[in-house]
């Protein structure tokens, strides 16, 4: 069981592009003779005695947690400040840290309870006199324990960011535990200066995420990945209803994250404040919250894939290519498990998507996937029937399915309508001489003359439009659609060559 | 292993280059099915490397066997040990007690066969000939990523919950984790083939360049990564010092002109596609009815867009697999049968989407209702011969009322209720469409519901 530092941490924005500097190089030439306080000595002294010999550990092991953990106080200026009589012995920590590491699952109904997670490692071992702090009961891990609690006992005269406690476990992935020694000598050299203590904490967290920095993303294997980070979900027990969108940087405290139940009511809520509000910025980083803690617990069912169509409708109904793509991908593989949802809707919209990208090898792709049972479904017959209609050049029929999409479709055909009127026109205007207006009006779904005049106007074509009486002497408006043709031709180019793909995946 | 590494001095004795790449194969030949396990069992783990070692340095009658020796250890012992997993893998297979990952051991096993041939050749330490056993080797391996993908396919069920830090639920995992590791061995060895500046070019690498490509080509397409294909055929487009085209074999120039061509045609490029294939068509081997059939699956789509040419009867009945899949096609076609075209096309949909070709015949329907409003147009006769005309003279009647096309266009389709009505709006968009294609000339007139077309070339390239 991994320890729960806190789940997010505002990064601020990096400013330069320079590396961060890398800790070692410039304390390791001058390596110091240390002068160990009295009572560190008396502590490292008691941990050797035999008679505190715990069956199980090995002195390997011990002699490991006890540099880490000398280095660790070093690291923070504490050695001196630590009351060392009482702190738990390394034999002692680690038998608590093996406690902790049992499954999560024997924790769970007390999270789902609502009842703060109970301290399992608590039995009587911590004697010292600031583990009386609820703060650190709630930590399951030894290591963090031995992390926090001078955390607790420092608070006040701590910055925020010191009360993370993502160093330990940073540093048992950077470094052996040869390095210890050599580390502690190192800080030791330079703790008095609170700046430069600062500065190697944030290097050394850097130096630990560094393997996510330098390694390309396809490269990294999936191993590494699951030594670090938490291998069981998350279960959560925060009860409010919002929070705001932070990126994780380390694996998620439960106390942050909601379990599903409230993000049930948070759906809710969100529905309702979509309906009355409509501020997308708002709903969108809440939905992107509330996809986060449904991913850190693991919980993939019926109500994963409503919160994803949900978001992805939101996310198309404004625009949003880059939120609605990422929600597509994942509901495509969600699909795929079979845990309901409207999947004939989303594949309807991912074929009118391809369509207008104008890719042919995806749209091929595509076609390949589909069966003959997928394609049934109303909403997919009609994306398909899009598509061959603009692949036959049906503009007639292209238009009429505009006028008819069912769901959400049409502010995917929206994309791409401009587009598709402008080639129409260039069609019409090498197949006729004039028209009337109400010809274009009809063929190229407008809703009215005037909107048809309207979309000529703003594409420089208003100079074709001409009144005229016919044989009737009824007055009509007509367009000299020929002398269009150039530049109709123009903008339909210049249209399909440019198509916005943001976020596609 | 005195014996068992006999014919590979024979062979190495006359740099009989694809006969070394035979044994260092890890299928046996079919003439001696029993030679790997013979192999494998000439040595053991402990001894091999020594075995190998004594019989290639203390080679008494071939001396550049004994300078190349190191390299030839190296590469007989990690082959012997492939074998090794290979046997392993064949025998846990038959008595179905396949491990896990023992696909991909043999693959990782096979692996270093080729990243050590590949290494030897780049240092130096084996004769240009061998060039050729990396090849074979890479090929092996392609063959092997791909079978220990589908036992990871097998094992891996389902979408995994991503370990990171990610926002959302499902991570994308790469489904074929070893053929694109294989392209990546591949890659290396590519450029390896097209930096070569040895000048003498009967020993450059270079010869290997378009071999490497191929496979490369064939690497990607299998992992639906084409895109990454263009960059091999950039690269070799940017080498100025490559020599003649040709020059090099032409198993090598027809499989390369074949993916250019197809990469072209993916790109929409037909012309250009049409000119690699054509050339391909023409150098592939008479009797290489698979390859020419291959070919023409692209060039035959990529002519009917180009020239609006459909394949003669001929050329389909010497070709049994294309006679299926494109016969009904392009009869329908020819007759302008538009019905009957939509019919074709669902029927061999999942054939033609799989070739990725559907998209392109698609298009097809343009000819076919070419050819029926040509139809219409013969049907409407002459005009009157007017004074002083000739027999010869005579002009078809340019026009021709749209309820004429309509009907045409009608045949066939279920009519009223059926969901299939073709309106006569729709009827006017169609024929704009044939205009604007330039499949047909002239203009249509609302207000007399006329089509009038040309007097001359109403319908080009059709002799009307």
């Amino acid at each position: 069981m991994p320890p729960h530092p806190p789940a997010y941490n505002p990064v601020p924005a990096r400013t330069t592009l320079a590396r961060p500097e890398q800790p070692a190089q410039p304390s390791l030439g001058k390596p110091r003779k240390v002068d160990w306080p009295q009572p560190v000595r008396d502590y490292v002294g008691r941990a050797f005695e035999p008679q505190n010999v715990i069956e199980g550990i090995s002195p390997a092991e011990m002699q490991a947690k006890l540099k880490d953990l000398i280095s660790f106080f070093a690291g923070r200026n504490q050695l001196e400040s630590l009351d060392w009589t009482t702190y738990p012995l390394p034999q002692q920590l680690l038998v608590a840290e093996r406690r902790a590491a049992l499954p999560p699952v024997e924790v769970a109904p007390g999270f789902a309870n609502n009842v703060p997670p109970a301290p399992v490692h608590s039995s009587g071992l911590y004697t010292n006199n600031n583990s009386s702090s609820p703060q650190s009961a709630r930590k399951r891990k030894s290591n963090d324990a031995s992390d926090d609690l001078p955390t607790v006992q420092a608070e006040d005269n701590l910055p925020p960011w010191r009360k993370t406690n993502t160093a330990s476990l940073k540093d048992r992935i950077t470094y052996g535990n040869n390095h210890n020694e050599k580390r502690h000598k190192k800080n030791d050299s330079t703790s008095k200066s609170f700046e430069a203590d600062l500065e190697k904490r944030k290097n050394r967290f850097n130096l630990g995420k560094s393997g996510n920095q330098t390694t390309p993303p396809w490269s990294s294997s999936r191993n590494d990945s699951d030594s670090d980070m938490p291998t069981g979900p998350v279960v959560g027990t925060n009860q409010s209803l919002e929070k705001r969108y932070f990126r994780l940087t380390a694996p998620p405290k439960p106390e942050t994250v909601r379990p599903q139940h409230v993000l049930e009511k948070t759906l809710d809520l969100l529905k309702k404040k979509w309906r009355e509000e409509s501020n997308y910025g708002y709903i969108c980083n809440q939905f992107k919250s509330l996809r986060q803690d449904l991913t850190v617990q693991h919980i993939k069912n019926s109500f994963t894939v409503s919160v994803y169509e949900i978001h992805a409708r939101i996310a198309l109904e404004k625009g949003d290519l880059g939120e609605y793509n990422q929600c597509q991908t994942q509901l495509k593989a969600l699909y795929k498990q079979k845990l309901g949802g409207h999947p004939a809707e989303f594949t309807a919209y991912r074929i009118l998507y391809t369509v207008y990208t104008c890719n042919k090898a995806d749209m091929n792709d595509l076609l390949a996937e589909l069966t003959l049972t997928d394609k049934a479904p109303p909403a997919v017959r009609h994306a398909l029937d899009v598509r061959s209609a603009l692949a036959l050049g049906n503009f007639h029929k292209f238009f009429r399915l505009y006028l008819a999409a069912p769901n959400m479709g049409a502010y995917l055909m929206d994309m791409f309508i401009e587009r598709e009127r402008l080639h129409a026109l260039a069609n019409i205007s090498r197949a006729y001489v004039t028209v009337a207006l109400r010809f274009l009006t009809d063929e190229l779904g407008f809703d009215s003359d005037n909107d048809c005049i309207e979309f000529l106007t703003s594409h420089g074509a208003e100079n074709l439009v001409e009144q005229k009486t016919n044989d009737k002497n009824e007055s009509q408006l007509r367009v000299k659609i020929k002398e269009g043709a150039g530049l109709f031709d123009s903008l339909r180019a210049a249209a399909f060559s440019k198509v916005d793909i943001k976020g596609q995946i | 292993m005195q014996a068992a590494l006999q014919p590979f001095r024979e062979a190495h004795a006359l740099e009989n280059a694809w006969a070394v790449a035979q044994i260092l194969s890890p299928v046996a030949p079919i003439d001696d099915p029993g030679r790997l396990y013979d192999f494998y069992r000439a040595s053991n783990e402990h001894m091999v490397e020594n075995d190998v070692r004594s019989v290639l340095k203390y080679s008494k009658q071939n001396r550049h066997l004994k300078n190349e020796s190191d390299a030839w250890t190296d590469i007989f012992v990690s082959y012997w040990r492939a074998i090794g997993e290979i046997l392993r893998a064949e025998e846990a297979s038959n008595q179905g007690r396949l491990r896990d990952r023992q696909a991909v051991e043999v693959y990782e096993a096979w692996k270093a066969v080729a990243t050590n041939i590949q290494k030897f050749v780049s240092n130096g330490m084996l004769p240009s000939w061998a060039v050729v056993c990396m090849y074979s080797a890479a090929n092996h391996l392609r063959v092997l990523a791909i079978k220990a993908d589908e036992q990871l396919a097998q094992t891996r069920n389902g979408a995994t919950f991503n370990a990171g830090f990610q926002d959302d639920v499902v991570s994308t995992t790469p489904k074929s984790e070893k053929l694109e590791d294989a392209a990546r061995v591949f890659n290396r060895m590519f450029a390896l083939c097209l930096g070569d500046r040895n000048p003498d070019m009967n020993e450059s690498r270079k010869w290997g360049v378009y071999y490497m490509a191929n496979l490369q080509f064939k690497t990607y397409f299998k992992l639906k990564a084409i895109t990454l294909s263009k960059n091999v055929v950039k690269a070799i487009e940017a080498q100025s010092d490559l020599p003649l085209f040709e020059l090099y074999p032409k198993a090598h120039q027809v499989t390369y002109k074949y993916y250019v061509g197809i990469l072209a045609f993916l790109q929409e490029d037909y012309a250009r596609a049409e000119t690699c294939l054509q050339e391909a068509f023409d150098a592939c081997f008479m009797q290489a009815i698979k390859n020419q059939e291959l070919i023409l699956t692209y060039l035959i789509p990529c002519r009917l867009i180009t020239k609006h040419a459909i394949p003669s009867a001929d050329l389909l009945s010497s070709f049994p697999r294309l006679q299926r899949i494109f016969g009904p096609l392009v009869a329908c076609i020819k007759r302008g049968d538009l019905p009957g075209f939509d019919e074709a096309l669902v029927a061999g949909e999942e054939e033609f989407v799989k070739r990725r070709i559907y998209l392109t015949l698609e298009r097809g329907r343009d000819i076919a209702q070419r050819n029926l409003l040509r139809k219409v147009f013969l049907a409407g006769g002459y005009e009157d011969l007017k004074e002083g005309q000739t027999e010869a003279d005579r002009i078809r009647k340019s026009r021709i009322p749209l309820a004429n096309f309509a009907a045409a266009l009608r045949m066939g389709t279920a009519g009223e209720g059926s969901g299939q009505i073709l309106e006569d709006d729709e009827v006017e968009c169609m024929i704009a469409n044939m205009i604007y294609k330039g499949l047909m000339k002239g203009y249509i007139s609302r207000e007399h519901a006329m089509v009038v077309v040309n007097k001359k070339g109403a319908f080009p390239g059709t002799g009307v």
